[in-house]
Order: structure tokens, then C-alpha cells, then sequence
């Protein structure tokens, strides 16, 4: 089978690399070895935060958050994405320090989505929060959507402009000869003159193949879903210091975060648990909320999720190899920026350049010129 | 210090196991949710509340012996004991008292049972329609039953909790069964081997006979079943030759039990597809040992095989472990376990008999109407699954996160065995091949409070 461009991976930056290459005319395929989604993208948190964004990423994920509030009708499909406050609680002053400290930087470049807020707006935001909570900041832009229906909103799109998708085939072999990549699968082979790299927590894998070394690491985030509860927060809410993170759905499930990871195997495609840690998890949100004492858990999940050392993306051409690019390491903040990355990689791959300032990301930033 | 073998399951699997694993000399240590041990054929047997418990059955006053035997063994046992997590690396982790705490153990043992296989009929998850099992539990535990109300279905416990009902003198509106007529053909060249368990064909034909004999209108070859009623049910609708509709609240289904198996997959141990019985089991050698070495399963909860054949397979299970623990060598495991393996083989052809003549029929297994609820957590119904597939979700898992279909508080299990025999059916192709969910613990729910009190510090780990 041939095409243009070959993506390895049907993560959300594979879907949206496919969906933007297919609307500009090339002919795409993706080989992802499981199912659309069936990773990190199709089991995250489903954040589409601004709030707290490194600020190296600025300019992408704000471009990305524009593209969210447009991206069912851009799509016509339903991602799930709704607008909704995020807010970062401090429970303390040096957790104030923090929030002013960046809100100094975020002043100096022009940002100004995010605002900090005194206990009284706190509490009048969020009625249910422990009254010790002394203030917080707010990004009004942000929101959440559903990543499975995200990711498959993009796959659905890019398939009506003839992007081909191909699941349960795993790239085991990929090798440039002259102008034409050659990918083998256990029984198939793929032709196409330019490949890109969205193999999430395998993508150190790939890239090897293509000729770049790169400092990937990957790791198993943890979440937990309560069943259905009343309403009671409008906002996601994280903090400031603590491994917080939750929202409440439409539906009245309420998804509890916060950073605690389980175990990865990655070689055999699954994750375990640490239980310990979740009930920490249990034990922080109990603490800032005490109306969820009583919640029930309905389920608790991980997924494998990649990282850089810098907690930065690789958004880059190869440094070792033409025709080839990269674009995974998210460092479980990937999901907001799938929809500004697959333009990025649609431009970098048509075209050679992008509007975006990619330096930090570049895939050698860790190569040393002398030991 | 840790446990060489923790059970979960005090039924006449785990317990037989138990007695066999303790008299050897080995730490064991048996969980079990109920608040006696006993299982689900013996449930209470040991403190029934009712005044005369011999009204379910000789096998279930039997119990009580195994059921003392059990509790005179050197093997630990907590009761209340709900185990919510089994992990590969050997921690068990159970919540007792609202406390949940963690156990560690060198082999560990699951004797989880069976459940019932679930009936989706138009009207199935109306207030009022429960499963045969369920009603029969509350007789057990609580000498409560429901007056005039119907049973419908097919196999040997469906008719057995009627009888119960019978003999306590509470009236049955009736007997609605499914089982196919053909069945009784096709069954028929098993019937000289299962006669080799004669006692056991003897008991059921019995079953049957007081059931006529009691006059309760029995309809058999019963076919497209509805349950009546907006909010809750009235009867149920049914084909027998011509439309047959029965009025009550209560109606009764079953059609057969399959294996417990939401450890055993959270686990991630291989499992098959059961065509004879129709029904996935966990993937065993003879021993009871599963795809990790260290996990073995036996009981109802391996594949169905009946509460005689639970303490078979229960003990022989116990055998290998001692062997995987050094404690007998491979010539005296086999030596101890000729008696049980030859039971056995001789209970097998009595249980391809029965799996011939009650195996279930396909339109009662998968939902037939468009808007019959696949999913009662999330309302899930046939429609939308159908659609969901049509979107290119031809995976059980892919389409749950599609449709929602099992993300609910039951997490597939109710669900999960429909979900991949629908799959099967529409992909045409075996289940074997489609999947099934990927669970997950906890196996229930479990408060935010609760698991905050988490005691990460094994039981006994201090010594
Ligand atoms: C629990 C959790 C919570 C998170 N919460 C948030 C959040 O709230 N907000 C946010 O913005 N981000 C969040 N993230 C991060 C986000 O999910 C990821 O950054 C993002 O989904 C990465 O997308 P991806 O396409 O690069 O990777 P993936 O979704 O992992 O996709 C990569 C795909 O490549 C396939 N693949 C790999 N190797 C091969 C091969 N050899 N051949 C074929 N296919 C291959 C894999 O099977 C996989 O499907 C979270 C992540 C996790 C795990
Ligand atoms: C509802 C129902 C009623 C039945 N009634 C009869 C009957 O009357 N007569 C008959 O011959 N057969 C009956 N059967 C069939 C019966 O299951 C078997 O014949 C026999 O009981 C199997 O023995 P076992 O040891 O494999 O499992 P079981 O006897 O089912 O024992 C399993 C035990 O495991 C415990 N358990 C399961 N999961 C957990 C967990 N996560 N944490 C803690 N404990 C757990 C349960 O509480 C139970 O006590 C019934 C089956 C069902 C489903």
C-alpha cells in the first residue's frame, strides 16, 4: 500500500496530523498497532488547559484553545469539548508566592488569560472548597472534552478527506531507501516518501528507526471515576502545590486526578496500579472537598504516557533523516494541543516551515556536541 | 510473613481446597464477602433462618458437614471479608469493617463461583424482574419470598428454586420454559453416559416430576418473552403454541450460570470460549492453574461444573499448590489426586448432557429488539450499540468507550457477556476471536472514603 505520507500512530497527534495532511490534498495512511485512541489519548483526563502552561508552549496551546472552541464545527463531529473555568488552589502564602510570581512573568510576555483571585471569590466560585483554601488563579478559556470521541472525531474527519487508517498493524520495520520509506508490519508493507512520528510512549522506538536518538521516557498516570453525584463544582479544579486535579462531568461522574502514577509496562502494552497512591489521591481531594467524602468510585484506570526530561514536547523535522518528523513527548499535558500540532506537522511536512517558533522542541536538543 | 495461599471464596471449592492446604501444613488464608462460609448452594446452611431448612434440599443441609469441616481446619477465614483487588504480584487487597487492607501471598487461589447468565428480554431491568439466583438468595439469607410469581427460563436451578418454593408451600404463578423442544432430540444420545451419574439424573427427574405434580401451570417451549408493565412489572408475554400472557409482580428469570470471571480477567489471566457451555471460563490446565503460574482457579468460577464437582476440583487444585509450594513431591500429588480426577470423569458426561439440553438458546442470550436495554447503567440499548458498531467500533472495548456501554457502576459485568456474543454475532465471527471487556479493579464500588483509609501495610507483614 502506498501513500504521501505515512503516520505511526492513532493517538489524537496522529488523527490530527491525518486529518490536517488529508485536507490540503496529500493521500495518508496511519498504522497504529491497537485501535484508534486506545492510549493516552483515548483515556486521559480530557483537560484542555491553558492555566499553568510551560511558557515555551504558549504560543501553541493558545493557538490550539482557539481551534477547541471552533473544532466541533470545523470537524462536524462532537468532540465533547465544553468551556469551563480552571482553577489552581492555594492553600497557603508561599502557594499566593508562587501564582504571583507567574503572574509577574505572564504580565511581561502579554498573557493575560490567567487571573488570581482572593478567598472570597474562591469561595464564592467554589461554595464546597475547605474553608482554609486562601485564593487561587483562573484561566476562563479553558475547558475539557472527551478524548476518545475527540480523537476519533479527527479519524472520522480525515477519513471523509480519504485518509486511510489501518488498526491492529504495528510498525516492526521501517528503513529509508532512496526516496521512499519502507514500513513492514508482521504482514503487510507500506510505501510512502515522507513518515511521521506519533508513536507516544513508543515513539523513542520509532525514532531510532528513522535514525534519532532521543532521552524518551514514559510513565502511567492514574485516574479515578466516581459514579454519577449531584452537581456541585462548575470549575476543574487543581492546586497550586498538591497532587489535585478533578472535574465533574455533565453526566454527574466526577474524574479525580492529580499526578500519581501507577506502574508501566510498556512492553506488554498495559499498566498496573499503585493503590497506594491512589488512596493519597483519595485522601487530597477528601481534604479540599469534604462533600466527596462519600463519593463512590466507579473505576480506576492508567495510561501510558510519554515524557522529555524538560516535560517539553518533541514537535520537529528528524535531525538525522529527510522526509521525516516527529511529534510525541507530551508530557501528559498532549491532549489541549492536538488540534495546533497536527497543523504543525501538516505544515512542516507540505511545506517545510511552520508559523511556530518550534526551537524547544527540536528532537536533538539533548545532544551534546562533546561528552 | 506472608500467606502460602489466599483464597477467595469460601464455597465448596475454597473450602475444600482450604481443608486440603491446611492439613498439609500450609498458611492459608480464605476471604470471603458472605457473613458464613457456605457459598451459594450452601449459603446459610450453617444458621439458616428458616424453621425448616430441609425444604431446600438434602444437598443443602449436607453443606453444613463441609461447612464444619472447613471451620475446624487450621485455615484462616474472614468473613465480610470483600476482596476488590487481586494483583499478579501477589497482594490481595479486601475491604472488612470499611476498612480496606492488603494481604500477601506466595500462590493465590480463586474460587469466585458462578453468576447468573443475563436474560436481556424486552422489559428485563423493569422493578420486579430478578434473577431466579437472587430471589433464591433471598430465601436463603432471609426466609423471604415473593408470592405468586412467575419463573421463566430454562436449566436445573431454575427448577430447583421453583421446587424450594414448592415444597415452603408458596404458590408459583408459573413455570414458563424455554427450553427448546429440539432440545430434548438432540440431547438424547448423551442421556446413556450421563446415566452413569445416575443419583444426580435420579434427583433431577424427581425435581421435575414434584413440579408437575404440584399443578402450577407449567408452559414448556416457551419462545419471544416480554415483560409486561411501564414502571414496573405486570406479567409476561410469551409464544407457547399460541400468545400466553401470566400476570404477577415478580417475575423470576434464568437461563443458566456461567463463571465468575471479572478476577480472573482484571488479572489479565487468558481466558476461552466455551461453545458447549456458551460462556467464557478462565483458560486452566487440569490442575486448576492458569496462564500465571502462581494464580490458579477452580470451582464453578473455572468453568461450571456443580457444587459435587467445586470439591473435586477444589481439592485437586490444593494438591498442585502444595506441589508448586514443595510441600509434595509431583508423585504424591498425582497419587492423592487419582480419586478426585476420576470422580471427575465420571461426573463429565453427566454435565454434557445437562449443557446439551438446557444450552441456552441464542434469541434469549442476545437482545432481539431494537430498543431492549444492553447496558442498565449507562441505558444502553441494542440501537445504540448497532450504531456504535456501524461507526467502525468492532471492538468491545472500543465500543464501550464509544457508547458508554459498560462504563457504569457495574463496569461490564452484567453487560460484558452480551456485548462480545452481539459483536460476534454481527462481525460473524467467533467470540474467541472479537474479545472481551478490559476489566478493571476495584471489582465494586468503592467510597472516596473508604479507600483513603487504605492500610498499605499487609496483614501478618509486621512478624
Ligand atoms: C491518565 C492521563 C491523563 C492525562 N490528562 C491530560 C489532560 O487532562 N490534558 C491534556 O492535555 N493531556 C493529558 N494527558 C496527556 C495526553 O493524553 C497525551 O499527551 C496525548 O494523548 C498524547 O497523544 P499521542 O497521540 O502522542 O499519544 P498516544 O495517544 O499514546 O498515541 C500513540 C499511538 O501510537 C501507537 N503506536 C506506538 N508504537 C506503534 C508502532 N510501532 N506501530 C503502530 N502504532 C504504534 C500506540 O498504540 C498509540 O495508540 C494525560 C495522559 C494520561 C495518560
Ligand atoms: C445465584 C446462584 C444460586 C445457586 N444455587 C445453587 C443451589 O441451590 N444448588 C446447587 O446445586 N447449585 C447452585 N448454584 C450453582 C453453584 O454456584 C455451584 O454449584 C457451587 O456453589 C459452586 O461452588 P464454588 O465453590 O465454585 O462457588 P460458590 O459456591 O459460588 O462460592 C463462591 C464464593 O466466593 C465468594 N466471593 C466471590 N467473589 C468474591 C469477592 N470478590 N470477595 C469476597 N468473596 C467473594 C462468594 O461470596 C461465594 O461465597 C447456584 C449458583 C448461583 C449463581
Amino acid at each position: 500500500m502506498n501513500a504521501d505520507v505515512l503516520i505511526i500512530g492513532g493517538g489524537i497527534q496522529g488523527c490530527s496530523t491525518a486529518y490536517h495532511l488529508a485536507r490540503s490534498g496529500a493521500s495518508v495512511i496511519v498504522l497504529e498497532k491497537d485501535y484508534i485512541a486506545r492510549h493516552a489519548s483515548g483515556v486521559n483526563a480530557g483537560g484542555v488547559r491553558l492555566l499553568g502552561r510551560d511558557l515555551a508552549e504558549m504560543p501553541l496551546s493558545k493557538a490550539s484553545m482557539e481551534m477547541w472552541q471552533l473544532l466541533d464545527d470545523i470537524l462536524e463531529e462532537d468532540t465533547g469539548f465544553r468551556q469551563k473555568s480552571v482553577i489552581n488552589i492555594a492553600v497557603d502564602e508561599v502557594d499566593i508566592a508562587t501564582l504571583k510570581a507567574r503572574d509577574k512573568k505572564m504580565q511581561a510576555l502579554g498573557h493575560s488569560h490567567e487571573r488570581m483571585i482572593d478567598q472570597a471569590e474562591l469561595r464564592e466560585i467554589l461554595p464546597h472548597v475547605h474553608a482554609s483554601c486562601v485564593g487561587g488563579a483562573v484561566s476562563d478559556m479553558d475547558g475539557y472534552a472527551l478524548p476518545y470521541q475527540a480523537t476519533n472525531a479527527f479519524r472520522r474527519a480525515a477519513r471523509r478527506f480519504g485518509a486511510r487508517f489501518i488498526e491492529g498493524q504495528a510498525l516492526n520495520h521501517l528503513r529509508q531507501i532512496g526516496p521512499v520509506w519502507i514500513a513492514r508490519t508482521q504482514d503487510k508493507t507500506y510505501e510512502a516518501s515522507t513518515v511521521v512520528n506519533c508513536a507516544g510512549a513508543w515513539a523513542d522506538q520509532v525514532a531510532m528507526q528513522i535514525g534519532d536518538n532521543v532521552p524518551l521516557s514514559h510513565a502511567a498516570p492514574m485516574l479515578m471515576i466516581t459514579a454519577r453525584l449531584p452537581h456541585f463544582t462548575g470549575p476543574v479544579v487543581g492546586a497550586v502545590s498538591r497532587q489535585l486535579s478533578f472535574k465533574q462531568f455533565e453526566n454527574g461522574t466526577v474524574l479525580i486526578g492529580g499526578g500519581a502514577k501507577g506502574f508501566a509496562d510498556r512492553a506488554n502494552n498495559t499498566t498496573r496500579l499503585d493503590y497506594a497512591k491512589l488512596a493519597r489521591a483519595a485522601k487530597t481531594a477528601i481534604e479540599f472537598f469534604p462533600i466527596m467524602r462519600s463519593a463512590s468510585i466507579n473505576r480506576m484506570w492508567a495510561g501510558l504516557e510519554a515524557y522529555m526530561p524538560d516535560n517539553l514536547p518533541v514537535i520537529s523535522p528528524a535531525a538525522n533523516a529527510d522526509n521525516a518528523f516527529h511529534a510525541f513527548g507530551f508530557s501528559a499535558h498532549g491532549f489541549q494541543m492536538g488540534p495546533i500540532v497536527g497543523k504543525v506537522m501538516a505544515d512542516l511536512v507540505l511545506t517545510g516551515k511552520s508559523d511556530f517558533d518550534l526551537s524547544a522542541f527540536r528532537i536533538d536538543r539533548y545532544d551534546r556536541k562533546t561528552l | 510473613m506472608t500467606y502460602d495461599c489466599v483464597i477467595v471464596g469460601a464455597g465448596p471449592a475454597g473450602m475444600s481446597a482450604a481443608i486440603e492446604l491446611a492439613n498439609a501444613g500450609a498458611r492459608v488464608l480464605v476471604l470471603d464477602r458472605a457473613p458464613r462460609a457456605g457459598g451459594q448452594i450452601f449459603r446459610s446452611a450453617a444458621n439458616s433462618p428458616l424453621s425448616d431448612s430441609g425444604a431446600l434440599g438434602t444437598d443443602y443441609t449436607a453443606g453444613s458437614k463441609l461447612i464444619e469441616r472447613f471451620e475446624a481446619s487450621n485455615a484462616e477465614h474472614l468473613s465480610e471479608a470483600d476482596v476488590w483487588h487481586v494483583g499478579e504480584d501477589g497482594t490481595v487487597l479486601y475491604t472488612q469493617d470499611g476498612i480496606p487492607r492488603t494481604v500477601q501471598t506466595r500462590e493465590i487461589l480463586l474460587c469466585p463461583g458462578a453468576m447468573e447468565r443475563p436474560m436481556p428480554i424486552p422489559g428485563w431491568t423493569l422493578p420486579g424482574v430478578m434473577t431466579a439466583g437472587a430471589a433464591q438468595v433471598m430465601l436463603k439469607s432471609d426466609a423471604m419470598v415473593a408470592e405468586r410469581a412467575i419463573f421463566a427460563g430454562s436449566g436445573p436451578l431454575l427448577y430447583l428454586i421453583v421446587a424450594q418454593y414448592l415444597r415452603l408451600g408458596v404458590k408459583v404463578a408459573a413455570l414458563v420454559d424455554t427450553t427448546p423442544r429440539r432440545n430434548y432430540l438432540t440431547s438424547l444420545p448423551k442421556v446413556p453416559g450421563a446415566l452413569r451419574s445416575w443419583p444426580m439424573m435420579f434427583k433431577g427427574l424427581g425435581m421435575m416430576r414434584e413440579i408437575a405434580s404440584s399443578g402450577i401451570p407449567v408452559f414448556k417451549g416457551a419462545s419471544n418473552l416480554r415483560v409486561l408493565g411501564q414502571d414496573m412489572a405486570t406479567g409476561l408475554e410469551f409464544g407457547c403454541r399460541e400468545q400466553q400472557r401470566v400476570m404477577s409482580n415478580h417475575v423470576f428469570l434464568h437461563h443458566g450460570v456461567i463463571p465468575h470471571s471479572n478476577i480472573s480477567r482484571s488479572l489479565g489471566l487468558s481466558h476461552i470460549w466455551n461453545a458447549a457451555q456458551h460462556c467464557w471460563q478462565v483458560q486452566t490446565d487440569a490442575w486448576g492453574q492458569s496462564s500465571v503460574p502462581h494464580v490458579s482457579v477452580a470451582g464453578d468460577g473455572a468453568g461450571i461444573i456443580g457444587a459435587d464437582a467445586a470439591q473435586s476440583a477444589g481439592r485437586l487444585t490444593a494438591l498442585n499448590i502444595l506441589k508448586r509450594l514443595g510441600r509434595l513431591t509431583p508423585a504424591e500429588r498425582d497419587r492423592k489426586a487419582s480419586e478426585d480426577h476420576a470422580v471427575l470423569a465420571k461426573m463429565a458426561p453427566f454435565r454434557a448432557f445437562i449443557d446439551q439440553l438446557y444450552g441456552p438458546s441464542k434469541c434469549l442470550c442476545l437482545p432481539q429488539q431494537a430498543d431492549t436495554i444492553v447496558c442498565r447503567c449507562e441505558e444502553r440499548r441494542l440501537q445504540d450499540l448497532k450504531e456504535g458498531f456501524e461507526q467502525g467500533a468492532r471492538d468491545p472495548n472500543a465500543l464501550k468507550s464509544l457508547t458508554r456501554c459498560g462504563m457504569g457502576p457495574c463496569q461490564g459485568r452484567q453487560c460484558g457477556p452480551i456485548v462480545s456474543s452481539l459483536l460476534a454475532d454481527w462481525r460473524q465471527e467467533p467470540e474467541a476471536q472479537v474479545g472481551y471487556y478490559r476489566l478493571r479493579s476495584p471489582q465494586r464500588l468503592l467510597s472516596l472514603e473508604e479507600l483513603s483509609r487504605f492500610q498499605s501495610r499487609p496483614r501478618g507483614g509486621a512478624e
